[in-house]
C-alpha cells in the first residue's frame, strides 16, 4: 500500500509543480500549486510526520493559497500570459535546468536507491508529534526559532515601509508625476469609485476623464 | 510522553553581541516614532551608532575566547569576531554616510536604520553559524532587510527595480542553498556542522553523490550572495539602483558574511572533501576574475564599475579560499578587510560627488575633481590604486598574500590568472584616476551644495587605513593568520 501511495503522491507533486510553470493562466497555476502542496502533505504522512502534513494542509494549502487566489483574482486574469521569454534565454534556460535535473537525479538515485528494500529508519511512536517538535524548538533549535521571530518583525517593517509610498516615481531628477500618475490601477481592482461607475485617473480628480 | 524539558544553557556574555544588536534595532525602530523631525534626524542615527559601538566592544572582548553557545547553534570564535567587526564597522559607516540622505522621504528614518541593524544581526548569525538551520535563518535575516533597503528610495524607479531584482535573484540563491543544505543533511544525518564533519570522516560519506550535489548547490547558493561569477548578473543593476550608502554596505559587509560562512562550511566539516570542492571554487574564482574585470572595462557609471570590480575582487578572495590552509585563510581574511576598507573609500567619494554635482555618479562627473577637491580625489586615487593592487597600499599586500598562499598550495595557475586579471583591471581603475587629475571639469558651475565633512572624513580615514595596511602589514597579517589558525584547529 505504502509504495502505491508514494508513487501516486509523488507523480501528483511533480505534475503539480510542472503545472505551476507550464500553465499560462495564473489562476490555473495557483490551483496547480494547491494540488502540488496537497501531494506533498501526503508524502509527509508517509514519512510519519503527521503534524507537518496537517500544518502543510492548513497553513499552505489553506491559508497561503487563499491569499494567492485573492491576489490573482484582483490583479491577474486580464488575459496576459506570463513568462514570455525571448532570445538566448529561451535556449539557455532549458539547458541549465536539464543539467541541474541530471545532477540531482544522479545524486538522489545514486544514494536513494540503496534504501529501497531495507526496513527504513527506526521510528518511535512519538516521532513527529507536536510535543516532540515543540521540544526541539525549545531546546536544540532554540536559537533559530527565536531568530525566526525577528524575521517576521523585519518582514512586517519592510512591508509597511514599502507600502508608505504616497505618489509617483521620479526618473532621473525630474519628478515624473504626470506620467507616473497616469498609470492607473488595473481594471477590476474593486475600488469604490469603480463600483460607482466613475473611476478617476489615478492621482487625478474624479471627473477628469 | 515526554519528560520535563531541560532548557539549553545560554552563555549570555558570549551571546551579548547578538542581543545588544537586537535590542538596539528595536529601540531605534521605536525612536523613529519621535514626533519632532529634527530630534529624529540625530537621535535615530545616534542610537544606531551607539548600538554598533557597544556590539563592537562586546565582539572584541570575545577575541581568543572561542565558545560554542546555545545548544551548538553558534560558534563565537576569532573568525566571528573579525568578520563580525567588519560587518558592524560597515554598518556604522553606512549610518554615517546616509546621515544626509533623505531617508525620511523613503521608508522612514527609524525603519531604515533598524533594518540596517537587523541585516547586521543576520550577518553576525551567518558568520557564527554552527548549524545548518542557523545558517539558513541567518542568511534570510541578512537578505530580507537588504531587499527592502535596496528599494528605500521609493520615488526612484531604479531603486524599486533594484529591490525587486535583488529579491527575485536572492530568493533563487536562498532556495539553491536550502536545497544544498537539505541534501547535505540527507547524506550525513545531522544539521550540526561538527557532527557533519564527523559523519563525513567516519562513514566515508565522501563518495556519496548526495553529499557532492549538496555541496555544489550550497556553494552555488552562497555564490549568489557573494556575487561570484556566474551568479553575478544581478550585481551591476542592484548596486547601481540601490541608494549608494546601502550599496556601500552590500559591497563590503554582505560579501564578508557570505565568504565567512563559505569558509566555515568548506574548511570546517567539508575539509576532507577538499579535493572535490577546491577545483569548483578555483573555476568560480577564475570566472569571477575574468568576467568582473572585462565587465568593468567599458562602464561609464562608477557604481556599475565598482559592482563589476567587486565581482573580480570576490574572485581574488576565492583564490585564497582554494588553498584550505591557515596561510590561505589568513590571506583571505586580510584581503577581505582591506577590500572592505578600500571599497568604503571609493563609495564614500562617489556619494559625496553624487551629492555635490549633477552627474556625480558618472565618470564624466569626476572630471577635474583633482582641481576642485584635491582631498576627495586623493582618497579616490588611493582606493583605486589599492583595488588595482599597486604598492604601497593594503590591496597590494593582500594580493601578494593570496598569491603566496596559492603558490605554496600548488595553485600556481590560479595565481597567474589573478595577476593577469589585475593587469586588466588597471585599464579601468587608472581611467578614473586620469579623469580626476588630467581632465578639465565642465566650466559651468553646478549649484553649490554644502560639502559634507563627515563623508569626506570617512573617505580620508578609509584611504589612510588602506595605506597603513600597505606600509605596516605585519600586525594585521599576523592577526589574520591567527584567525586562519583557529578555523583550521577548531574543526
Amino acid at each position: 500500500m505504502t509504495p502505491l501511495i508514494f508513487f501516486i503522491a509523488s507523480i501528483g507533486a511533480i505534475a503539480g509543480a510542472v503545472g505551476v510553470i507550464a500553465l499560462r493562466n495564473p489562476f490555473y497555476g495557483v490551483l496547480s500549486l494547491v494540488g502540488h502542496l496537497l501531494c506533498l502533505a501526503a508524502l509527509f504522512l508517509l514519512l510519519h510526520a503527521e503534524f507537518l502534513a496537517a500544518a502543510q494542509v492548513i497553513v499552505y494549502a489553506g491559508g497561503v493559497m487563499v491569499l494567492y487566489v485573492f491576489v490573482v483574482a484582483y490583479v491577474g486574469g486580464s488575459g496576459e500570459s506570463l513568462g514570455a521569454s525571448h532570445g538566448w534565454l529561451r535556449i539557455l534556460t532549458p539547458v541549465f535546468v536539464g543539467v541541474l535535473l541530471l545532477e540531482l537525479m544522479v545524486a538522489t538515485l545514486g544514494s536513494g536507491l540503496k534504501a529501497i528494500g531495507t526496513e527504513g529508519a527506526d521510528i518511535q511512536a512519538s516521532f513527529g508529534s507536536p510535543a516532540e517538535i515543540g521540544e526541539l524548538l525549545l531546546t536544540r533549535f532554540l536559537f533559530p526559532f527565536e531568530v525566526a521571530s525577528l524575521l517576521l518583525l523585519v518582514a512586517a517593517i519592510g512591508a509597511v515601509g514599502l507600502a508608505r509610498r504616497r505618489s509617483g516615481f521620479t526618473v532621473g531628477d525630474a519628478p515624473l508625476d504626470a506620467a507616473a500618475r497616469s498609470v492607473s490601477p488595473p481594471k477590476g481592482s474593486g475600488t469604490m469609485a469603480e463600483a460607482a461607475g466613475d473611476r478617476p485617473v489615478f492621482g487625478g480628480k474624479v471627473g477628469d476623464q | 510522553m515526554i519528560a520535563a524539558i531541560k532548557a539549553p544553557l545560554i552563555d549570555w556574555s558570549a551571546l551579548a553581541p547578538f542581543t545588544s544588536l537586537t535590542v538596539g534595532a528595536v529601540v531605534v525602530l521605536i525612536a523613529g516614532l519621535v514626533g519632532s523631525a529634527r530630534l529624529r534626524s540625530w537621535l535615530v542615527p545616534g542610537l544606531a551608532l551607539v548600538t554598533l559601538a557597544v556590539t563592537a566592544v562586546e565582539l572584541l572582548s570575545r577575541w581568543n575566547h572561542p565558545k560554542v553557545i546555545v545548544s551548538e547553534a553558534l560558534r563565537v570564535d576569532n573568525l566571528t569576531v573579525t568578520l563580525g567587526l567588519l560587518c558592524v564597522g560597515a554598518a556604522a559607516f553606512a549610518v554615517i554616510l546616509s546621515l544626509r540622505s533623505d531617508t525620511e522621504e523613503g521608508v522612514g528614518r527609524g525603519e531604515y536604520h533598524s533594518l540596517l541593524l537587523f541585516t547586521t544581526i543576520g550577518m553576525l548569525i551567518l558568520i557564527a553559524a554552527n548549524d545548518l538551520v542557523t545558517i539558513f535563518v541567518g542568511l534570510e535575516l541578512l537578505s530580507i532587510p537588504l531587499y527592502v533597503l535596496c528599494a528605500t528610495e521609493l520615488r526612484r524607479e531604479h531603486s524599486l527595480e533594484a529591490g525587486l531584482k535583488y529579491l527575485i535573484v536572492g530568493s533563487v540563491g536562498s532556495a539553491t542553498l536550502l536545497y544544498g543544505l537539505a541534501l547535505i543533511y540527507g547524506a550525513t544525518g545531522s544539521t550540526s556542522l561538527p557532527k557533519i564533519g564527523v559523519a563525513i570522516s567516519d562513514t566515508g560519506a565522501l563518495t556519496d553523490p548526495l553529499l557532492l550535489a549538496g555541496m555544489a548547490l550550497a556553494i552555488a547558493g552562497l555564490s549568489f550572495k557573494a556575487s561570484a561569477a556566474p551568479f553575478h548578473q544581478w550585481t551591476p543593476d542592484v548596486y547601481e539602483g540601490a541608494p549608494t550608502p546601502v550599496t556601500t554596505f552590500m559591497a563590503t559587509a554582505t560579501k564578508a558574511a557570505a565568504l565567512g560562512i563559505l569558509l566555515r562550511i568548506l574548511v570546517g566539516p567539508l575539509l576532507p572533501a577538499v579535493d572535490d570542492w577546491a577545483p569548483v571554487i578555483a573555476v568560480i574564482a577564475t570566472l569571477s576574475i575574468v568576467v568582473g574585470n572585462f565587465g568593468a572595462l567599458g562602464q561609464d557609471s562608477l557604481k556599475r564599475m565598482l559592482a563589476w570590480s567587486s565581482v573580480a575582487q570576490v574572485g581574488y578572495l576565492l583564490a585564497g579560499l582554494v588553498v584550505a590552509t591557515s596561510l590561505g585563510i589568513g590571506a583571505l581574511v586580510f584581503y577581505l578587510v582591506v577590500y572592505a576598507v578600500m571599497t568604503l573609500a571609493a563609495f564614500a567619494v562617489v556619494i559625496e560627488n553624487e551629492r555635490t554635482s549633477d552627474d556625480g555618479e558618472r565618470l564624466s562627473g569626476f572630471a577635474g575633481l583633482g582641481r576642485r577637491r584635491p582631498w576627495l580625489a586623493g582618497a579616490m586615487t588611493v582606493s583605486m590604486l589599492s583595488l588595482a593592487g599597486l604598492p604601497p597600499t593594503g590591496g597590494f599586500i593582500g594580493k601578494l598574500a593570496i598569491i603566496n598562499a596559492d603558490a605554496s598550495g600548488g595553485w600556481m595557475w590560479l595565481a597567474i590568472v589573478l595577476v593577469l586579471g589585475s593587469l586588466v583591471s588597471l585599464g579601468y581603475y587608472l581611467r578614473v584616476i586620469a579623469t580626476m587629475w588630467m581632465t578639465e571639469g565642465s566650466a559651468e558651475k553646478t549649484p553649490v551644495v554644502k560639502q559634507a565633512r563627515e563623508i569626506v572624513a570617512v573617505a580620508l580615514l578609509a584611504a589612510a587605513v588602506t595605506i597603513a595596511a600597505g606600509v605596516l602589514p605585519s600586525w594585521p597579517l599576523e592577526r589574520a593568520q591567527d584567525v586562519g589558525q583557529t578555523v583550521i584547529s577548531s574543526r
